[in-house]
């Protein structure tokens, strides 16, 4: 028997359709991961490596300059800059959903058991979250994928780990609103076992904000893999990333602004179009609360 | 409120034990081996056994563990295994220049900020005001490693209007590009939020009679509705601090601002523990402080919240 009345998670999409700043943002993604998703067959191959090239009768090396070959030009080693970063997109996309999941998954978990459990439980796990937030999220980030030695995977563990406590405490706060609800208590009346009510009462009806804070949650993502790839601790060769493509051309700036350009121009186009999918959700899903409330709320 | 204060702060302290617990953990399974990188890569192994019993890294980690607990506990910070001076001769040194760099990207983001949100509640619906939200809408999502390189290229390298990075007298050249870099991502925030509040008190009673009364626009708009609306942008000012606070390592390391940011970095790399330890327990410790301000200030210019 399913008693769950789902009260805050009501979805309006006309309302986000009529908005048309998200609906961009969803259009941007769009063409985002059919780019990543099928760039085998796209683009060249991003290691293809050339020192020399005709033009006009003369021979001029790399990086060579946007041109109708290479839209996005060249690196230093001839290699296509546009390739390059469709596969930087693939990493950025994965990174952010895996990271996201992951720490939505950890931080919903322990929510859940937080709000829901008696007080021992909810202290052990509130002075945890109190002791990561602590942390200088970036510094954490780095030491921890210094540890682990860098990788893909350990950089998605170390950012699912930094930022899980968000999750823990929005999810708690949901918690504690709800279980004082009639139809919590109706279904432990029943017998309902605490777990059962935690899973198919108490989750659905925090679904609303969980969905906004998955999505407000990935461009935070993208954006520390990024930087910790731009500094070394992220991503390593072959494996490209926005972030190490930019921090390759650094060098090259004066030369080739193009180089750390326009992996950087993608890198800011995915990072605004997902937020503004984000705010259009907020907006859909909290059609009372005014454009930007949930910010600078006093923590007292 | 002293009370509040000093239990705020007591609350703190196993949070920093509990911070260092975390760190001691993780540096501890760093590989690499802290008395090898003192010795210097050619050292023989003698140089480095003498240098590992002096350290005291020969001992068990849980006596290393509490050691460390108990020299923290007396503000102990020890020496750094890179400069080998006492680290908290570096820290006094390298933190104001942080503070420094911090104050001057808030006051510029704030100021610009509310400026913008001022300019936008006064022409509602105008084109400045659709200009305005229109950007804040977007948010400047930026990462700011790659803001930070863009403005190097424009201004640094194209323009040669400011120095691309390095540390001058502290107000300086030096100090514009890395505050802007870190101010610009929170304008759009603080526009929209001065702007709400605006538009909220604007249609407040008192200010049609501020405006009967024959008062000019602009000393309404200064004695009327700014204090009035002042509690949603002074919080928003604090939440944004400890947001650029945040940001403020990536900024100093690729800016070389000698920061605390960029000493941090520094250590991370060169395994150096205790200096690791130091300057995030001093970034932490600044975090909640600033935390704590923002509380108390607000109860300050709101008498209507009194904290027990």
């Amino acid at each position: 028997m399913r008693l769950s009345i789902r009260e805050s998670a009501t979805f309006d999409w006309r309302r986000f359709v009529q908005a048309r700043l998200p609906l961009v943002g969803v259009g941007v993604i769009l063409v985002f991961v059919l780019l990543a998703a099928c760039a085998p067959f796209i683009v060249s191959d991003p290691t293809e490596i050339e020192m020399r090239r005709e033009q006009d009768g003369e021979t001029i090396r790399p990086p060579f300059a946007p041109n109708s070959r290479n839209l996005f030009g060249t690196d230093q080693l001839g290699r296509d800059i546009f390739a390059r970063v469709v596969y930087g997109l693939r990493t950025s996309l994965i990174v952010g959903l895996l990271v996201r999941g992951l720490s939505m998954a950890a931080g919903t978990m322990l929510g859940l058991i937080s709000g829901y459990f008696p007080k021992t439980v909810d202290d052990i796990i509130m002075r945890i979250t109190d002791i990561m937030l602590a942390f200088p999220v970036i510094l954490l980030a780095m030491t921890v994928t210094a540890v682990l030695g860098p990788g893909l995977l350990t950089v998605c563990l170390a950012l699912a780990l930094v930022a899980w406590p968000d999750v823990a405490r929005l999810v708690r706060g949901q918690v504690l609103a709800i279980r004082e609800q009639t139809y919590v208590e109706a279904a432990r009346s029943i017998g309902a076992g605490n777990w059962r009510i935690l899973l198919r009462h108490v989750l659905p009806n925090c679904m609303g904000p969980i969905i906004v804070a998955f999505s407000m949650g990935i461009p935070g993502a993208i954006m520390y893999e990024a930087g910790l790839s731009f500094f070394g601790f992220g991503i390593q060769p072959p494996t490209p990333s926005l972030g190490s493509i930019i921090s390759d051309g650094r060098g090259y700036i004066t030369v080739a602004p193009w180089y750390p350009g326009f992996p950087g121009v993608v890198l800011t186009l995915l990072v605004l179009s997902v937020n503004l999918v984000g705010d259009g959700l907020i907006d859909v899903m909290n059609p009372r609360g005014a454009k930007g409330s949930g910010n600078g709320q006093s923590s007292a | 409120m002293l009370g509040y204060t000093v239990r705020r702060l007591l609350q703190f302290v196993p949070i920093l034990i509990g911070l260092v617990t975390v760190l001691f953990a993780l540096l501890n399974i760093l590989p690499g081996d802290p008395a090898r990188m003192m010795a210097g890569p050619f050292a023989n192994p003698d140089v480095v056994e003498t240098i590992r019993e002096e350290m005291g890294f020969d001992r068990p980690l849980w006596v290393q563990y509490l050691d460390n607990l108990w020299d923290l506990a007396r503000g102990e910070f020890g020496r750094s295994y890179q400069s080998r001076r006492p680290i908290l001769r570096d820290l006094l040194e390298v933190f104001p220049k942080t503070v420094q760099l911090a104050l001057a990207a808030e006051v510029t983001s704030a100021l610009i900020g509310i400026w913008l949100g001022i300019v936008a509640a006064t022409r509602r619906n105008g084109w400045a005001d659709r200009l305005i939200m229109t950007i804040a809408a977007l948010n400047l999502s930026f990462p700011l490693f790659w803001l930070a390189l863009m403005l190097q290229i424009v201004f640094a390298v194209f323009l040669r209007l400011l120095p691309p990075s390095g540390y001058g007298a502290g107000f300086d050249q030096f100090v514009i590009l890395p505050a802007i870099t870190l101010a610009l991502p929170s304008l759009g925030l603080l526009a929209r939020i001065t702007r709400a509040a605006l538009i909220e008190v604007l249609g407040e009673d008192y200010i049609r009679t501020a405006r009967a009364k024959g008062l000019r626009e602009v000393l309404v708009i200064r004695r009327h509705v700014l204090p009035n609306a002042l509690i949603p942008i002074v919080t928003t000012i604090g939440t944004d601090f400890v947001r650029l606070l945040g940001g403020i390592p990536i900024i100093e390391v690729i800016f070389a601002w000698p920061g605390i940011g960029k000493y941090a970095y520094d250590a991370l790399v060169f395994r150096d523990l205790p200096a690791l330890q130091a300057s995030v327990i001093v970034l932490a410790v600044s975090v909640s402080l600033v935390n704590l301000a923002v509380d108390l200030l607000y109860a300050f210019i709101n008498p209507r919240i009194r904290y027990v």
